[in-house]
């Protein structure tokens, strides 16, 4: 298991790991700030948090490796012995790994509010301001230099939207766009959502926006939010974003969904990962510390969450009881 | 080739400038920050290019400029010169400081709206004055 996320952490893309190594910290410091007596509170990145995570996102290979729209090529078949039909397998379960690294889930970023020079005599002489970039190229595009001068004199650092619009222009990357598509404001987020394109969506969010803006976090929460309202926790499985939602989910106290969901698919174990990662991020609940003191597993910390926490406690004992019926008569036939 | 060179022989002169390269088309300039020999056309071949300026501001009310600061600290180092709207440029940048006759030119500027708008405050107080009086 520990084995497992520390090649996933490995494998994570370089753009991927500064931005990774950036919040652990910050966490860390605030956790030493507040002076919490008991645990610390779980970071998203906590390896312990990451294994739950990767393994109620499952590994369905079909879904995976779906064929998205490319262009037109006729179908590629080879003729193959068991041996190297298993090692395929493993390829693809390999590059399955990779395609299912979770994206970063950072607080929003601060403004940035910096005034670097004020010259008050240069107020009148121009109509627009000028925004200078700094092209070096062997920087982090985090620590370039972006500074715009007003009409008023006034020499700023440039806001994080002007950061973004002019590190796009002059280094551009795939999928990203310079000025964001209409397809992210509120009022269209609706169409998508009743497309069930809700893992399209949260992809080119991803290509659009960096991890701390507030229009990545905006838009993710609304498609959790809607995901969540209708039911729908399967469009997301076996991607990289479940992970993700199940962060959110937990975080706001609203696991009945997800669970009532995983125990209609017989995913017993996933539930009861998604409980211990409950208990993990509220330790102080009522549930977490029977669980803890009877050392409870399985179906029984299960019950023992639904008799606390949950708010549809009849739609989950339901569900658990239509799971035990159908393995009493699995086991019986 | 020497034939075009042959006014760029060394030995006789010539030196690196950092300056504004005209591009573009139309009513649509559009200027790149060069490092060239100052001998060399204004839009001729030049040893790098340093960046670029966009005089007309775009959507957001912005003029874009871009400057590889690090290649123009080496040039720099090398021993260019700059020449002066290069020069008032990096001064607006924050590189350089403040080129005086941005400074001289603002106040020009100031001090010539000023007399304009005195002239129509003087007629106009002179024509009201023996309104009200009378």
């Amino acid at each position: 298991m520990a084995a497992l996320a520390a090649r996933g952490t490995a494998a994570l893309p370089a753009r991927l790991r500064p931005l990774w190594a950036l919040p652990a910290r910050r966490a860390l410091a605030a956790d030493a700030g507040e002076g919490k007596a008991a645990q610390p509170k779980p970071a998203f990145t906590d390896e312990a948090v990451q294994t739950l995570l990767y393994k109620m996102t499952g590994l369905d290979l079909h879904k995976v490796f779906r064929p998205e729209k490319k262009g037109l090529k006729p179908p590629h078949y080879k003729l193959m012995t068991e041996a190297q039909l298993a090692e395929a397998t493993r390829k693809a379960i390999e590059e399955a790994k990779t395609k299912l690294i979770m994206p970063p889930v950072l607080n929003e970023r601060e403004p940035i509010d910096d005034v670097l020079a004020e010259d008050k005599v240069l107020e009148g002489t121009e109509t627009a301001k000028y925004v200078f970039t700094d092209l070096s190229y062997s920087i982090p595009h985090r620590e370039r230099f972006i500074v715009v001068r007003e009409p008023n004199g006034v020499l700023r650092k440039a806001t994080w939207e002007e950061r973004d619009r002019m590190i796009q222009i002059f280094f551009p990357k795939e999928g990203r766009r310079v000025i964001p598509p209409a397809l992210f404001k509120d009022e269209n987020l609706g169409t998508v959502f009743q497309q069930d394109r809700h893992e399209d969506l949260l992809n080119m969010c991803i290509a659009q926006f960096e991890p701390d803006s507030p229009d990545y976090i905006r838009v993710h929460h609304r498609t959790y939010e809607d995901i969540e309202k209708r039911g729908k926790h399967d469009l997301l499985r076996s991607t990289r974003h479940f992970g993700g939602m199940v962060w959110y989910l937990l975080s706001r106290r609203k696991a009945d969904g997800l669970l009532i969901d995983m125990i209609n698919r017989d995913l017993l174990d996933d539930a009861t990962s998604l409980i211990t990662l409950y208990h993990m991020l509220h330790p102080e609940c009522q549930s977490a510390k029977e669980a803890k003191e009877q050392k409870l597993q399985g179906v029984d910390l299960i019950k023992v969450f639904v008799k606390t926490e949950s708010q549809r406690e009849g739609y989950i004992q339901l569900a658990l009881q239509a799971y035990e019926e159908a393995m009493a008569t699995s086991s019986a036939s | 080739a020497l034939s075009a060179g042959s006014r760029l022989l060394r030995g006789r002169g010539g030196h690196v400038v950092i300056r504004f390269a005209l591009g573009g088309c139309t009513n649509r300039p559009f200027f790149r920050i060069v490092a060239a020999n100052s001998r060399r056309a204004r839009d001729g071949k030049y040893l790098e290019q340093l960046g670029c300026l966009d005089p007309l501001p775009n959507a957001h009310g912005e003029k874009v400029a871009g400057l590889n600061l690090e290649r123009l600290r080496y040039w720099l180092g090398c021993g260019a010169q700059l020449s002066r709207p290069a020069e008032k440029l990096l001064g607006l940048a924050g590189f350089l400081p403040l080129h005086p006759m941005t400074v001289t030119g603002a106040e020009r500027l100031r001090r010539r709206r000023q007399r304009e708008q005195q002239p129509e405050a003087a007629p106009a107080d002179g024509s009201a004055e023996p309104g009200t009086d009378s």
